[in-house]
């Protein structure tokens, strides 16, 4: 060998700071030098090199995640979120779930547009898919290891919202794109959105007070009461009062307030539902 | 010696059921234990120290928290190692996926610091070997282990477990004892359970519960003590006694206030708890 990589370069590349193209050649020439080699391992932290060794042994020790986690990874959510996400198998169940129902809500609306030329009932049913989608993804008697995960410092309103975010995106996207299948009616066939948000604000704000149960099912039950009033008061060839702009107006308002009153409350979620054994 | 909890006062009500009436105590390091029968109000102290739920009057401390403020609550948290009664998992987990969540709960997001201290909780508990194992297809002793691992994440200072021995076999048993036992070297350990041996073999100090109260908090010998002179043998069951039993041997072994003449025997912890229980007004057959 005629020539030897220079010392401060072996220093650098111990340390993993020698840049390309010194790098590439300064990994060339090791793999034929042994003086290199030598000279390489003295100028080594020994506690940098067993560090490494030890971060290798890790990672190469770590199970493999599974398919949704090396998904969630891949679309760039931290791995400690996505380990969170994974978790819970209901929020896995509720996204199929959530899919399943747009799906059939989509369907009945072809078959009730047919017949009414309105979207009425898929505006009707869609609002309760990102309530029940979220109901389903919270909760003592769904999350299995649920008593464990409140004592943890992790604030029992973050990994709520950590898990609503993502299960509305879904709930929503999904809701959104049964939307784009009517293209003929246009915006109206977004009315369901602020009425989905406000639902879903309400009910998780009245979880502290009424249960992760009761609460989405008193809202879907307000929710119901108030399309049959608004049926009942509509005058023939309008639409119905929760889909017009000042329904729309109302639902936007329920929604800022639910998320606010969620917002205040949020030191409840922080300890365990009264009577959870 | 150092105080690690101390209660005072602590009451909670389901409803019309007064689940803790009044309870005080001070813990320190070692294992406590906690024997009661069922209902007596276990499962729901163990709960309130360990911040699952608050207390409707008095106050606690834990390391030196107060966790009836958000800030004390998570300061507790993040030194308290808890194994509820039933602990629940993800069936889709591995062992080692799920002590990995529990870590990333106790806030450790450093995936590579996380990843050493969870083969270190799963060595430490004798799982190293199947780690990647599902957790469903794991025994229910190594289910066990999985959640007493979890619980020791991030090396807790006070370590609440709820009956962990409850539906193991006597080998799988005596494996856990060893476990709590070493994790109360160094920690508060405070262990429900209705087993007096566990008490006898594990604890330096017990707590017996009934009704929501405590009925009595000492050393294990000094438990023992209480039946002192209580205990005694005949060859038909005694009538008087308290709470009577056959023995292996065909005579009967009789708990209470003996007869003139009585055999007396030596006590054991569980004569002692049975005659605490039946002071607090609890059915000593029952509890036996």
């Amino acid at each position: 060998m005629t020539w030897h990589v220079d010392e401060s370069d072996l220093r650098a590349y111990a340390r993993g700071e020698l840049a390309a193209p010194a790098l590439w050649s300064a990994d060339a020439h090791l793999t034929a030098c042994a003086h290199c080699r030598g000279v390489l391992a003295g100028v080594s932290d020994p506690a940098a090199l067993d560090a490494g060794w030890e971060r290798l042994d890790a990672e190469l020790d770590a199970p493999r995640p599974g398919w949704f986690e090396g998904l969630l990874v891949r679309c760039g959510v931290g791995d400690g979120t996505a380990r969170l996400l994974a978790a819970t198998p209901v929020l896995r169940r509720s996204w199929l779930g959530a899919v399943a129902a747009v799906l059939l809500t989509t369907f009945l609306v072809a078959c009730s547009a047919a017949a009414t030329g309105t979207p009425t009932l898929f505006l009707a049913v869609a609002p309760l898919l990102p309530l029940a989608s979220v109901a389903l993804a919270y909760g003592p008697a769904l999350d299995p290891a649920y008593e464990m995960a409140v004592v943890s410092p992790t604030h029992g309103f973050r990994l709520l919202m950590i898990r609503t975010v993502a299960v509305l995106s879904v709930a929503l996207g999904v809701g959104g794109l049964a939307s784009l299948a009517m293209p003929g009616y246009g915006l109206r066939a977004l009315a369901w959105l602020l009425p989905g948000l406000a639902l879903t604000a309400t009910g998780l704000a009245l979880t502290p007070r009424l249960g992760p149960v009761v609460a989405p099912s008193v809202v879907a039950g307000a929710w119901g009461a108030v399309l049959l009033a608004a049926d009942a008061a509509r005058q023939s060839g309008d639409g119905l009062a929760p889909f017009t702009a000042a329904g729309q107006g109302v639902s936007g308002a329920v929604a800022v307030l639910g998320a606010g009153l969620l917002f205040l409350l949020r030191d409840r979620f922080d300890v365990s539902a009264r009577g959870v054994a | 010696m150092t105080c690690t909890v101390s209660a005072s006062g602590l009451s909670l009500s389901f409803g019309r059921t007064r689940a803790l009436d009044e309870v005080s105590l001070r813990l320190t390091p070692g294992v406590t234990g906690l024997l009661g029968p069922n209902g007596a109000g276990k499962t729901t102290l163990l709960r309130v120290l360990a911040t699952a739920v608050p207390p409707d009057r008095g106050a606690f401390t834990v390391l030196g928290h107060d966790p009836g403020s958000a800030r004390g609550r998570q300061e507790v948290r993040r030194r308290l190692g808890y194994l509820p009664q039933t602990p629940g998992f993800h069936p889709g987990f591995t062992a080692f996926e799920f002590v990995d969540y529990v870590a990333v709960l106790k806030e450790m997001t450093g995936r590579a610091a996380r990843h050493r201290e969870v083969r270190r909780v799963l060595e430490e508990v004798g799982l190293g070997e199947v780690r990647g194992r599902k957790i469903k297809k794991l025994s229910g002793g190594m289910r066990q282990r999985v959640a007493l691992a979890a619980a020791l994440v991030g090396d807790p200072g006070f370590l609440v477990l709820d009956e962990p021995t409850v539906g193991l076999d006597p080998e799988q048993r005596m494996r856990f004892r060893e476990l709590i036992a070493g994790a109360g070297e160094t920690r508060t350990v405070l262990l429900s359970t209705h087993q007096t041996e566990d008490v006898a073999m594990l604890c330096h100090r017990v707590v017996v519960m009934a009704a929501g109260a405590v009925r009595f908090d000492g050393t294990p010998a000094e438990l023992t003590a209480r039946a002192a002179g209580r205990v005694w043998s005949s060859r038909t069951r005694d009538a008087g006694a308290k709470a009577g039993w056959r023995t292996g041997d065909g005579s009967f072994r009789n708990v209470g206030d003996p007869p003139e003449g009585a055999e007396p025997v030596e006590p054991t912890l569980e004569d002692g708890y049975l005659l605490v229980l039946d002071g607090a007004g609890v059915d000593a057959e029952v509890a036996a």
